[in-house]
């Protein structure tokens, strides 16, 4: 192609036409921070972990020990938690891995594969999260939802919930659930479409290459 | 012994800027995009810095950094709008010697590379450095023949976007 050897030609010729940093001004880039696609997805990470385990400890009171207590329920709890932390720490430490694994050094294709696979990690993440919190949010209502009909024999003439009631408080706890979960996969989905969508838009042009 | 490993890395990196330069050209639009990318590259560089064995010569080393932070781990901001003008000053100089047709020829070109994608920027940018489809595939993470396939689509592309 003529026109490209021209260009070829022209790009030798730009060669003094660059601008010339000193000693110095490279110096102090080094020191400055970066902001790489990688580092906010990694940093991200943390913060939800870290929020979820915040909203966690607010949430759990000491009422809400009593309760338990109260309830004879303390064996399963405490199982749930540690199953559930059990499951957190798993995922810092694949976190960590995959920020480690991400390299600059590495070819193109390995390089956004890697990063890729993080975000997969993420989502999965993000997918316990919201299925675990659906199904605790559930199992506390069922239960509740119980006890409750049980008391109702001793206080009928006091609490009385007929059918239609509770159709309607099964309904409005669905809608809410629904909401809540659905903020949290919206806000996860800005977040992350934001950074990834050019990376992939390039991962996937890489990837036709190959086929 | 870190203070030698700056010294030993800053002298290698401000010789060879050119190279960081020509990246930032091929991927920006305007000046302060360009700082800010290479600046980003020059993080990326010396975090990479301690693997960096010798093995290869430094230059060889920086096109892999440098394009990977170009098109994977840079997060490009938006800026106002650049006009074609603008866009042309900032990406080459005139050459006195080129007449006129030349001249309006290789504006035409470099506004065409403009319009690629990430990966195919990387492609015509290592071809115009005159590195082997070797060098061209080990960069990239492609074989030596999807990378040749592929540089001949680019050469299309380019015909297309002259010629429409």
């Amino acid at each position: 192609m003529d026109e490209l050897d021209l260009l070829k030609k022209d790009w030798n010729r730009q060669q003094g036409n660059y601008p010339k940093l000193t000693f110095d001004q490279i110096y102090k880039m080094i020191w400055k921070r970066s902001s790489s696609i990688v580092k906010w997805i990694f940093y991200i990470s943390i913060i939800e972990l870290v929020v979820a385990t915040v909203l966690n400890i607010i949430f759990s009171g000491d009422k809400y020990w009593e309760d338990i207590e109260k309830n004879n329920l303390e064996e399963v709890v405490t199982i749930l938690y540690i199953l559930s932390y059990a499951i957190t720490f798993y995922f810092i430490y694949r976190f960590y891995k995959n920020y480690q694994r991400i390299s600059a050094t590495d070819d193109a294709a390995t390089l956004m594969r890697n990063i890729l696979k993080t975000r997969r990690t993420v989502k999965f993440y993000i997918g316990y999260v919201l299925i675990s919190t659906g199904i605790t949010v559930v199992g506390i209502s069922a239960y509740m939802i119980q006890k409750h009909s049980n008391r109702d024999i001793e206080q009928a003439s006091k609490y009385a919930f007929d059918a239609m009631d509770w159709m309607k408080f099964i309904g409005v706890s669905v809608i809410v659930l629904t909401i809540f979960l659905g903020l949290i996969w919206c806000f996860y989905r800005l977040l992350y479409g934001i950074l990834l969508r050019r990376l992939k838009k390039n991962y996937i042009e890489l990837k036709k290459l190959e086929i | 012994m870190e203070k030698e490993l700056e010294h030993q890395f800053v002298t290698n990196l401000e010789r060879d800027q050119n190279i960081v330069h020509k990246i930032c050209r091929i991927y920006t639009n305007d000046q302060a995009s360009h700082n800010d990318l290479f600046q980003e590259i020059t993080i990326q560089l010396w975090k990479a810095y301690p693997k960096f064995r010798g093995d290869a010569k430094f230059s060889t080393w920086m096109y892999r950094v440098a394009l990977n932070t170009a098109i994977t781990l840079y997060r490009k901001k938006k800026r106002g709008i650049q006009t074609q003008d603008y866009d042309s000053v900032h990406f080459r100089i005139k050459v006195d010697e080129y007449d006129d047709e030349t001249e309006q020829q290789l504006s035409l070109m470099y506004n065409a590379l403009k319009e690629l994608n990430d990966i195919d920027k990387a492609l015509v940018f290592l071809y115009l450095e005159d590195k082997s489809y070797k060098e061209i595939s080990e960069t990239m993470g492609i074989s030596e023949v999807n990378a040749r396939v592929k540089m001949n689509r680019v050469k299309t592309k380019l015909k297309k976007i002259l010629n429409p």
